[in-house]
Order: C-alpha cells, then structure tokens, then sequence
C-alpha cells in the first residue's frame, strides 16, 4: 500500500477548510448595515419630487411651448419679417437696381428697358454727338 | 409588506427602483449584498474585521452613486461590487505594506461566528493563515472560487483577466495552500499515518 503523500493536502482535505471558511462567515451587525442604509438615503436620487419644482406657465410661456419652445418662435419672427419686406418693397425698385434686366416685362415699361443706350453708354453718346453734327 | 414585494427581483431591478428614488430597494440590497461582500473583504484583509466593514460601506456607497447611470446589462451587480471591493482591498493591503504594518493582522477573537465546532474555527482560521501568505491576486481568485462560489468566468470579469488566467492563478493558489496546510495536518486533526 502505497503511503499518502504528506507535503500536499489532496482536494478533498482543502475542501475541508473551504467548508469551515464559509460556515466561518462573519455576521454584518446592525450598525454596519444601518450606516449603509444611512448612506444609501442621503443618495437617494430626487426623481420623484422633479414634477412639483417644474414653474407654473404664463400666456406666453403657453404660447412658446405650444409652438415648439423660442428657437421655434425665432423662426417664426424672421419669416414674419421677410414677409412683410417682401410685400412692402415695389419690384421697382428691385428694377432699378438690377438696371431693368431681372423683372423687365412683367412690372415695368420693357420699351424703356431695352433701349440699345441703356446697355451700351458709349454708343449713346455717339449718337448725341450725331445728332449735335446734324 | 413593500420589502417581500421586492423579494424576487434581480439586483439590477432593485437597483433601477432606487436610481428612481425608491428607498425600499436600497434596504433589500444592502441585506443582499453586503454580508457577501463583507465576508469576502474581511478574508481578503487578513481577518480585519473593522477594515473590511470600511472597504465595504465604501464600496456600497459608490453603488448608490452609480445608481441613477447604471447602464443596464453592462455588468452584474455582484460582479460590479466584487470588483471595486477587491480593488479597495488590494489598494489597502498595498498601503498597509508601504507603512511596515503586518500584512495578515490580527483576526479578532470577538467575532461574531456560525461555526459551532472547534474544529471548524481552528480550520477556517489555518486556511485564513494560509491565505494570508498568498500573493494577493491569487487570494482574491482562491477566495472568489472556493468560498464565494463565483464560476471561473464570473472571476475573470471580476478581476479583468481571461478565464485561462483564473484557471492559472486558483490552481496555483490552491497548490500553494495544500502545501502550506499540509504541515498542520496533525493539529487540524488529520490522521498522520
């Protein structure tokens, strides 16, 4: 018979001492666990009481949250604007600064507009001088 | 009663609630969660009872801090508190060494304890000696493996290594133990022939 190997513990002799360990665990007392739970209360998120601080809403406040909140109510305001521009100012004066050339025919004299002189200066002075020669 | 409507959910569930500002939810966890938690740090500090209570309601509190961004499937609970309680432990023990302190401490005699026979005491106290004498990465497998029961892959999540690593690190750690036991064969009450 052979003679068990006395410089090692088998697995079952360590299982042993596993065992006792774990039958060895040590007991969390009160106070511990109570100063856990103290701790676990003063970093209670505050989720539910969030509704009761929201701010009771003006006619305005209404207004904007109805519309989509004040980046909305700026859209709104600069396409009122350009509306309103749009409709005050004449085409004709948008002719005039295009020289007759953008909206020529539709809102003003297109005879005026055509005029070989209104394109070609230099030509109308040609023909004031030869008129002066005649 | 609030607290046995909770009795069945998962740690991460009763997380949730407390992240929702459910106060019950923290009640039953830290019943679930630091007497686990607090068994495996007093083993990893050598038996310091009062040190562990420390690491432990520390560990606890960054769970509570944790709770409202706890990104949900990321990682167990346990595993989560497994890991930052090893960490507290492994950082303690290496500022115990830094100051010239004796590594194992002194386990204290007063204790409260399950264990009803001597021979239990003297046996858990032995392997503790024994574990003591480990280097400190494969105490925390040794101890994760066969006292707190976590599988192989659970460890590996724990420690943040691959599973072979674990594999490598308890077999080592329990061979270390086997041979450092063995010399206490006799007191432990092992027969000799």
């Amino acid at each position: 018979m052979t003679k068990p190997d006395k410089t090692q513990l088998d697995d079952d002799d360590l299982e042993l001492f596993f065992e006792a360990a774990r039958r060895d665990a040590p007991k969390p007392s009160e106070a511990f666990l109570s100063a856990i739970m103290a701790d676990a209360q003063t970093q209670l998120p505050n989720v539910q009481t969030k509704p009761a601080t929201l701010q009771k809403q003006g006619w305005l406040g209404s207004i904007l949250s109805a519309i989509g909140g004040w980046p909305a109510a700026a859209g709104l305001a600069t396409a009122t604007v350009a509306g309103v521009w749009i409709g005050f100012t004449q085409p004709v004066q948008l002719e005039t600064l295009s020289g007759g050339l953008v909206l020529a025919g539709d809102y003003v004299i297109s005879d005026a507009s055509y005029v070989l002189e209104d394109l070609t200066p230099g030509y109308l002075g040609t023909s004031i001088f030869a008129e002066d020669e005649g | 009663m609030a607290l046995d409507a909770y009795e069945g959910a998962s740690d991460e569930a009763l997380l949730v609630l407390y992240g929702n500002g459910d106060p019950v939810a923290a009640q039953l966890l830290t019943h679930r969660l630091a007497p686990r938690e607090l068994g495996f740090a007093t083993r990893l500090l050598g038996g310091d009872r009062a040190e562990a209570e420390d690491v432990v309601q520390e560990a606890m509190l960054r769970l509570w801090k944790q709770a409202e961004s706890w990104r949900s499937g990321e990682a167990q609970v346990s595993t989560w508190l497994y890991r930052v309680v090893s960490n507290l432990c492994t950082d303690r023990l290496r500022k115990r060494r830094t100051v010239g302190l004796d590594v194992a401490g002194d386990p204290e005699d007063d204790r409260p304890s399950a264990v009803d026979s001597m021979m239990d005491v003297d046996r858990a106290s032995a392997l503790q000696d024994a574990l003591n004498r480990l280097p400190d990465r494969q105490r925390v497998a040794v101890t994760l493996r066969h006292i707190e029961g976590a599988t192989n892959p659970e460890i590996a999540k724990i420690m943040d290594i691959s599973v072979e690593a674990v594999e490598s690190l308890t077999a080592r750690g329990k061979r270390a133990l086997a041979k450092d036991l063995a010399g206490r064969r006799k007191e432990l009450g092992y027969d000799e022939t």
